[in-house]
């Protein structure tokens, strides 16, 4: 027994690594070495291509120079850091100054004036983005669900989705814009009044596929359930709260993903051409700026952005898994 | 013609006198307890530029602190293109720009957009250029004559152009440039290079809708933002422009043109930049506009202290990404003094950017009333005006009585000396007729419509499109 | 015993495209209190559309439903479905699927106890109380189902409407679903109407068999008392010739008076009617 069971695993065990080692591969490995190959074999090919490609500005930046940005661009923001420190100290004197001069002052604390790092504009872009993008969902899906569950409100609104749905967000911002400084007036406003472009600018863009896609979900949703919700006399506001909005969960949130990535890419265009703080603008800047730094520092920025990018979609993946019932649909 | 020069000549005296003896009196009754000059009613301000070398007074007042010291926290902003920049400041986004000089003065007039647009401080003379590409330096060299040593003599005039135009338009091809904005400066210097070599760049006609400046052109001049002249040369789509540096120098460090001309050449000492706000923000912060004139004069002076000792620090400071962000070198060119032409050809050009010396900070009436000469000659002004009118606007657009509060407030605190404003106490805002052009015709800010009349090309006294 | 629910004369036409499809043509039927009925016929005869009638799902072009002699408008929790697919609510677990249907009908008359403790008895009773914390995409089709049965039940309906519930299961799971349903009907004692397509179902479990005629314009074509003693036993019915002999006549009837001839030639017609229906 004992001897034909050591056989039995003397026999077994060359197999069995390999069988392991053929798992080990097709399965976690893989998920890891794959994309890894894919993205050392970008970086060579990119450093071999930028470094044959000669603008007026010198060469097409390679992964090296890009590196050697990143880590400027994070001592630039730790130097505005100091820099802002001394500001709050010296307007803190003066406070001080006039106060001894002049008792009834009452001192005020004005934020700091110098410049955005690129830091700074990652977070305003990435406020700016999840700003835009919560206005447009808050907007786009009770308007949608009110066209799902009516025809005929579908049959009314549904030539403007169309027409507005293709519409550039370059085409927007004049008009954003004009609107904004014409209506937006305050002395002292809550938000600057790019932010309130950018927002809008957004909003306007990424409101669409939102509509679409719960207003699809919404119309197409099982029959089967809307008789369940029937057959129980549910009041309209408890269908649509118990049946409704969970039943086009799935579709929801593929508009909201497909609406988030719009909101972005047009977020980084919004910026570019109005001017409005952001990685946008970075990028703009450092353009029209034509140093022998430019090109890195704008190759740099395309790389976070695209990153950001991809994490906004995770984490709406994310979000997804955790509150979508139809697993399924969160799998890309 | 003698008559009109010696008629002014007398009223200036006597304006001269009545100034001097109120000044001098002012200056010695009361000196370090006159009024003192009250806090800034506003505070937090936010200033537009666009990425020019001579924004250098804003960028220096910030980072040296005057605007600190002045109470005033400042914010400052590029912007997209001359027009962004002006609406921003019309529809107070932004409280004040580093604007065109033509950009106060025809907002005034309603040639655009109508806005009251003021100037309390001119921010520099000088400091632009005409470069054409590689490809019609090529041509035109040839027609140009040789020093002894090889090099071009300078002033290089459009004459030399004039065979490479006729040769393109006799092709069919138009002959384009670029210019930053219709009442720019570098407009104005390139059709008044353009026209002194006998090449027609063409007229404007708003009465009739037409603001494409084309009419009657050989060549087409279109506007391009400064910081991408040089793209859009290396692109084909123009032959040339006229633009403030670093943006000559850039298309040498590039290699894609070559600077023929400074405006130093066209009209030395001419006016540039001012710095404009609305005149209702001037009414309505009278001590912020003072004071933010204050620290733009203490800035404009360090940059020409002890013969241009501080230009190297201030190249430092433009070359950071917010403010000019071109590289050190191409904007050390100019500011340092010198300026290259053709690759390799380096000369020095000590006044190319003057922000101080010459009184450069003072808004003169005269400067104004040139540019509404050359709206004139070019047609953006479609009818005749009287001499009046072009003074009238003058003294509505330029406010060298706010400049002379701050400077004698400066004065008074001692921050700066009296001799630093010397020729001022006297100044009744024409400057003596300048003679300095490439054509040798001389400018009177006081008769502007016998100095239209001048000019070989271009709208005279009489004539409507 | 009381007539609980009357059919009275029900025509039901569908407008379409090519001009009105008549469905439904003079159907009548009257049910006694407790009685179970099962609907035969071919597929697109209308079976689901009688029931959906009577659910108020549709609406009937002419006649009408009478509920205890009062005309039914509207769907309502005392007509409860269970639907072919079972129609769980997939983002609730199976004691909420159920939750939502007892808070909706006893929100008056049961405390938040008495609820949990209905919604238990009624898993109980179709053997599903350890899963009633699980998805319903963790559970079989068989067990779905179940659940769907306990949600109708627990509504106390006065007419338990089966639109052919075991259709989508398999033969054994079938068999098993058909004597838990017995064996909850004994308990019981409901009113129900039950669509099928399984003659062995339709006889075992029913009190009447309802056979329709095929379409266009189907109706009843005959009903057959099912007098089988309860409880009944699948096994020992096997045997019985009472049994087969009601068998033999649904067969007859599905296969020699209402033989589906143009099935497969007219594909197109068949779609047209399993649409509708």
């Amino acid at each position: 027994m004992t001897a034909t069971l050591s056989k039995k695993t003397v026999g077994a065990q060359p197999m069995s690594i390999k069988a392991l080692f053929t798992a080990f591969f097709t399965t976690k490995a893989k998920a890891i070495i794959l994309p890894s190959v894919g993205i050392v074999c970008f970086l060579l090919f990119w450093s071999l291509a930028a470094s044959s490609i000669d603008t007026s500005l010198g060469k097409f930046p390679g992964p090296s120079a890009v590196a050697t940005q990143i880590s400027n661009l994070i001592d630039e923001h730790n130097t505005e850091r100091e820099k802002e420190t001394a500001f709050y100290i010296r307007q803190e004197q003066r406070n001080q100054a006039r106060m001894a001069k002049d008792p009834s002052y009452e001192p005020k604390t004005r934020a700091y004036t110098g410049k955005e790092t690129f830091l700074d504009q990652i977070i305003t872009s990435l406020l700016t983005v999840l700003s835009g993008f919560l206005l447009a969902a808050i907007i786009a899906i009770p308007l949608g669900i009110a066209i799902g569950l009516s025809k005929n409100l579908n049959m009314a609104i549904n030539p403007i989705i169309q027409i507005f749905k293709p519409v550039s967000p370059l085409a927007w911002l004049p008009l954003v814009t004009m609107v904004v400084s014409a209506v937006y007036v305050s002395p002292e406003p809550l938000f600057a009044k790019s932010f309130i472009n950018s927002l809008i600018t957004v909003t306007l863009c990424s409101i669409w596929p939102m509509v679409i896609n719960t207003s699809f979900g919404v119309a197409s949703m099982n029959q089967d359930w809307v008789n369940v919700s029937k057959v129980l006399s549910l009041p309209k506001l408890v269908h649509i709260q118990k049946i409704v909005i969970p039943a086009s969960i799935p579709a929801i949130f593929t508009g909201m993903r497909m609406s988030l990535g719009v909101a972005w890419m047009v977020l980084i265009a919004a910026e570019m051409l109005a001017q409005n703080p952001g990685l946008g603008k970075f990028v703009w800047d450092e353009f029209q700026n034509g140093s022998s730094q430019s090109l890195s520092r704008i190759m740099t920025a395309v790389i976070v952005i695209g990153l950001i990018g991809f994490m906004l979609d995770r984490t709406m993946l994310q979000l997804q898994k955790k509150l979508s019932w139809d697993k399924s649909s969160a799998q890309r | 013609m003698l008559k009109v020069p010696l008629e002014s000549h007398c009223k200036r005296i006597c304006q001269a006198v009545i100034v001097a003896t109120c000044m001098s009196a002012s200056m010695l009754t009361t000196p370090l307890h006159a009024t003192e000059l009250g806090y800034p009613e506003k505070e937090e301000l936010t200033f537009g530029f666009i990425k020019l070398t001579d924004m250098a007074p804003i960028a220096i007042a910030y980072e040296k602190g005057f605007f600190e010291e002045e109470g005033l926290y400042v914010t400052i902003e590029a912007q997209a293109n001359w027009k962004v920049l002006l609406d921003g400041v019309i529809d107070g986004r932004l409280d004040g720009a580093h604007m065109l000089a033509g950009q106060p003065i025809a907002a005034t007039i309603g040639y655009g957009t109508k806005a009251e647009i003021i100037t309390p401080f001119s921010m520099d003379l000088n400091g632009n250029a005409i470069t054409v590409s590689n490809e019609i330096w090529a041509q035109m060299k040839g027609n140009i004559p040789k020093q002894a040593d090889g090099k071009p003599v300078h002033p290089i005039k459009a004459d030399a152009l004039k065979p490479v135009v006729e040769k393109y338009l006799d092709a069919g091809k138009p002959f384009n440039m670029g210019m930053v904005f219709p009442v720019s400066t570098h407009n104005y210097e390139l059709r008044y290079w353009l026209a002194a070599g006998n090449i027609h760049p063409g007229f404007y006609a708003p009465h009739k809708g037409d603001t494409s400046g084309k009419i009657d052109a050989q060549a087409l001049l279109s506007v391009t933002p400064p910081p991408q002249m040089p793209a859009t040369m290396e692109a084909g789509t123009i032959y040339g422009y006229c633009v403030g540096e670093p943006w000559n120098q850039q298309a040498v460090f590039k290699g894609i043109g070559v600077p023929v001309v400074t405006d130093y050449e066209i009209w030395k000492n001419n006016p540039e930049k001012v710095f404009g706000i609305t005149k209702a923000f001037a009414d309505k912060y009278p001590n912020t506009t003072i004071r933010l004139t204050r620290a733009l004069i203490r800035a404009a002076k360090w940059l020409d202290d002890n013969n241009n000792a501080n230009r190297p620090e201030a190249v430092k400071i433009l070359s950071q990404s917010n403010y000019v962000g071109a590289d050190y070198d191409v904007i050390a060119n100019s500011m340092t003094g010198t300026f290259e032409y053709e690759k390799g050809d380096k000369r020095s050009v000590p006044d190319f950017n003057v922000f101080f010396r010459y009184n450069a900070t003072y808004p003169y009436y005269s400067d104004a009333v040139w540019y509404l000469t050359q709206m004139r000659r070019w047609g953006q002004i479609s009818e005749d005006k009287p001499d009046s009118w072009y003074k009238d606007i003058a003294a509505k657009v330029y406010r060298p009585d706010i400049y002379m509060k701050a400077a004698q407030s400066l004065v008074d605190e001692k921050i700066l000396s009296k001799s630093d404003f010397a020729d001022l106490a006297n100044e009744d805002g024409y400057r003596e007729p300048q003679k300095h052009f490439i054509d040798n015709i001389v400018y009177d800010g006081t008769t502007p419509n016998a100095y239209i009349n001048k000019f070989k090309i271009g709208l005279k006294a009489g004539d409507k499109l | 015993m009381s007539i609980i629910l009357d059919i009275s004369k029900v025509d039901m036409v569908f407008p379409t495209p090519k001009g009105d499809f008549t469905a439904l043509k003079g159907v009548d039927l009257q049910i006694k209190k407790g009685e179970f009925i099962s609907l035969i016929g071919h597929s697109g005869c209308g079976k689901s559309t009688v029931l959906n009638i009577v659910a108020c799902l549709h609406k009937a072009t002419k006649g009408g439903v009478l509920l205890n002699n009062k005309e039914v408008t509207e769907p309502g929790p005392e007509r409860a479905v269970v639907f072919q697919n079972h129609s769980l609510l997939p983002w609730l677990s199976c004691y909420e699927n159920i939750e939502l249907a007892v808070k909706r009908v006893f929100k008056n008359e049961m405390t938040p106890a008495q609820m949990t403790q209905w919604i238990e008895h009624n898993l109980n009773l179709v053997h599903m109380d350890h899963a009633k914390d699980k998805r319903p995409d963790e559970i079989s089709g068989g067990m779905k189902q179940r659940i769907g049965i306990a949600r109708a039940l627990a509504m106390k309906p006065k007419v338990l409407l089966m639109d052919e519930p075991f259709g989508a299961l398999d033969a054994l799971t079938r068999a098993h679903m058909q004597d838990s349903l017995m064996e909850i009907q004994q308990k019981l004692n409901n009113t129900v109407i039950m669509i099928t397509h399984d003659v062995d179902e339709a006889v075992l479990l029913s009190d009447r068999i309802v056979m329709m005629t095929n379409g266009p314009a189907a109706t009843i074509g005959e009903i057959l008392d099912v007098n089988l003693p309860h409880p009944r036993d699948r096994l020992a019915l096997a045997e019985d010739p009472e049994y087969n002999r009601l068998r033999s006549e649904v067969l007859t009837f599905l296969y020699e008076k209402q033989r589906k001839v143009e099935a497969i030639a007219t594909p197109t017609k068949k779609q047209k009617q399993s649409d509708v229906a």
